[in-house]
């Protein structure tokens, strides 16, 4: 095959005798190799490749020897790996409640026929819209303690008049991080719920309203079992995201105070330039896991949509 | 792309929505609507207020970001924007970020259309599965990859160069762009591709003659959507890229941040160049996703 340049200079010459169906699968192979061969090579070949690496002793310029486990063995005797495990754990979990919450709130807010709605809708993609190293770059601004806005509106409004550090003290730090993570995001929610909604037919909610159905009843028994896929499947791809985002933690805290905000992607990039990289790398492989878990859903439930 | 909430991710299904709003009977009570107003109210500073002070801390000096800190500036000025460009070469960032960007964006469209004409047209074995490999490839996130991705990149010698970030973009853009134009590939009725090719097109011409041009919004759509995606790449470009006559926009910015005194100003002028391009391409691009998906999702 490879010595075909494309189906269609070598059709008259060599394929003259193919059947129909064999040109054509051989068009449709030749068609997809580049894309599937640059996939295998840069993210499939890496990904096995990763794996072998977290069970060596490589360092950069040296290939290595297989250790085991002991560099997960390593690992999981470090505090800031575990600080890392747990970092990640209410990372996620909270901003997919809070993005689940405003996304699911706004949805069906925004559903409704009220004068101002289409400016509403541009106004929520706004952060969605942004890059997202730009608006992690504006709320590490907004959280600086003087020039910062955040501690400018508390003094302004009296709420509080102190100075806070926002991202320098242990106890604020995560949270800052999940509020900018949770602003970057939830544009992404409201907008696939909305979507949703809108394909929900219309009769079953006043079928529903005839029978006596409050308002919370129409929203338990209709609206949240009729979008339940496009929830899903958004709440697992958004985890996997959040679980492997660099950049709202490098930019803001780079990990600190104190390993604080510690995230996988950025333990993995500090022990990259220590050069061990096969410690870097078991900090990666130890996620697979937990992603592999997520993955098996997405691509089940997208399986199931077709 | 970015991980979180990509842009790009958008199901088709929320276009259908966007663009056709339904009509629900109007609120009855008073009340309730200005319940809705003040919760829209709130929404909205809160999305917009981040935005707004990016802008005015990128018109103020140091003297009145520090000691006379307020919501308004009192003396706006584009000091900012002249010391990033003069003194920090942000104009060598934005140039870099437009190769990058713009040659990842042609050859993905070019790669992406190739494969998704070969999955959603062609008849073959294994052909289920390699689209299964390609929303796989999708869902690993770059993370993972950038250890083992640092010694390939080292053997292929393409560390600090902008050809190799190049390549190294093309493996979150590819999988995401053939996803999406099949989608886009699916809702053209082949018809017309097999007439061209019984009056003697062949497979390629039908591709670019017919095909290509009938999804024209959707190509526009993925286009700007791999584009702003490269443009806004932090990793990789923070691992490969180490000259810095090299330095991508986010790179540039991010050693701004890593210096010991914050240049609030300079920082934030920097973003408001970096974000108002590809917020711009953004919304055009909705447009397109409104014409061109609303089409694509018809295969529901």
């Amino acid at each position: 095959m490879s010595t075909l340049a494309t189906p269609e200079t070598s059709r008259p010459v060599g394929l003259a005798r193919l059947s129909f169906a064999n040109r054509q699968a051989l068009s449709g192979y030749l068609l997809v190799l580049p894309a599937l061969l640059l996939l295998l090579g840069l993210v499939a070949y890496p990904f096995f490749f990763a794996i072998t690496i977290s069970f060596t002793d490589r360092v950069v310029g040296e290939a290595g020897h297989w250790v085991g486990l002991k560099n997960f063995r390593y690992l999981f005797n470090q505090p800031s790996f575990i600080k890392t495990v747990t970092n990640t754990i209410v990372l996620v979990v909270v901003a997919d409640i809070a993005k689940l919450c405003i996304g699911l709130g706004l949805a069906v807010l925004l559903n409704q026929a009220v004068p101002g709605r289409g400016l509403m809708r541009a106004v929520v993609l706004l952060p969605w819209a942004m890059p997202g190293f730009i608006a992690f770059l504006v709320w590490k601004l907004l959280f600086t303690p003087i020039g910062g806005g955040l501690n400018l509106i508390l003094t302004d409004t009296g709420i509080y008049t102190g100075i806070i550090d926002w991202l320098g003290q242990k106890s604020t730090a995560l949270p800052a991080v999940i509020i900018a993570t949770v602003w970057r995001g939830f544009p992404f929610w409201a907008i696939s719920f909305l979507a949703a909604l809108q394909g929900v037919p219309q009769e079953l909610y006043e079928a529903a309203k005839i029978d006596g159905a409050t308002a919370w009843q129409r929203f338990r028994h209709i609206t949240l079992p009729s979008i339940r896929p496009v929830i899903l499947i958004v709440t697992l791809m958004s985890s996997i995201w959040t679980a492997n985002s660099f950049e709202n933690v490098w930019i803001m805290t780079q990990g600190g105070p104190s390993d604080a905000t510690m995230v996988f992607p950025v333990l993995a990039y500090f022990g990259m330039q220590t050069q061990r990289l096969g410690e870097a790398a078991a900090v990666s492989v130890a996620m697979i896991p937990a992603l592999l878990i997520l993955v098996f859903f997405v691509t089940w439930l997208i399986k199931d949509d077709d | 792309m970015e991980s979180i909430e990509s842009r790009t991710t958008l199901p088709a299904t929320f276009e259908r929505g966007w663009s056709r709003a339904r009509r629900k009977p109007k609120l009855r009570k008073l009340g309730s609507l200005v319940g809705v107003y003040v919760i829209m109210l709130i929404v909205a500073a809160i999305v917009i207020f981040p935005i707004y002070w990016m802008f005015t801390i990128s018109l103020k000096l140091p003297r009145e970001i520090y000691r006379l800190p307020s919501l308004v500036p009192q003396a706006p000025t584009l000091d900012n924007y002249r010391e990033l460009i003069e003194k920090k070469h942000f104009l060598v960032n934005i140039r870099n970020s437009l190769i990058v960007a713009s040659s990842v964006t042609v050859v993905s469209l070019l790669v992406s259309s190739f494969a998704a004409y070969s999955i959603v047209r062609f008849r073959y074995r294994f052909r289920g599965l390699i689209g299964r490999v390609i929303l796989l490839t999708y869902l690993t996130p770059s993370s993972l990859l950038f250890i083992p991705l640092s010694i390939i990149v080292a053997r292929l010698h393409l560390g600090n160069s902008l050809f190799g970030l190049i390549v190294l973009y093309l493996t979150f853009s590819i999988p995401l762009s053939t996803w999406l134009l099949s989608g886009y590939f699916r809702s053209v009725p082949p018809d017309l591709e097999e007439q061209a090719m019984v009056d003697g097109t062949s497979q390629l011409g039908a591709l670019f003659r017919i095909l290509l041009p009938l999804s024209l919004p959707g190509l526009a759509a993925v286009g700007i959507f791999t584009f702003t995606g490269a443009w806004n790449e932090l990793l990789f470009a923070l691992i490969f890229i180490t000259s810095e006559d090299k330095r991508t926009v986010p790179i540039g910015l991010q050693y701004l941040i890593t210096g010991d005194v914050l240049l609030w100003g300079p920082i934030m002028a920097g973003a408001v160049l970096a974000a108002l391009p590809v917020m711009v391409l953004y919304f055009l691009a909705q447009r397109f996703m409104v014409q061109g998906v609303t089409a694509g999702s018809v295969k529901g």
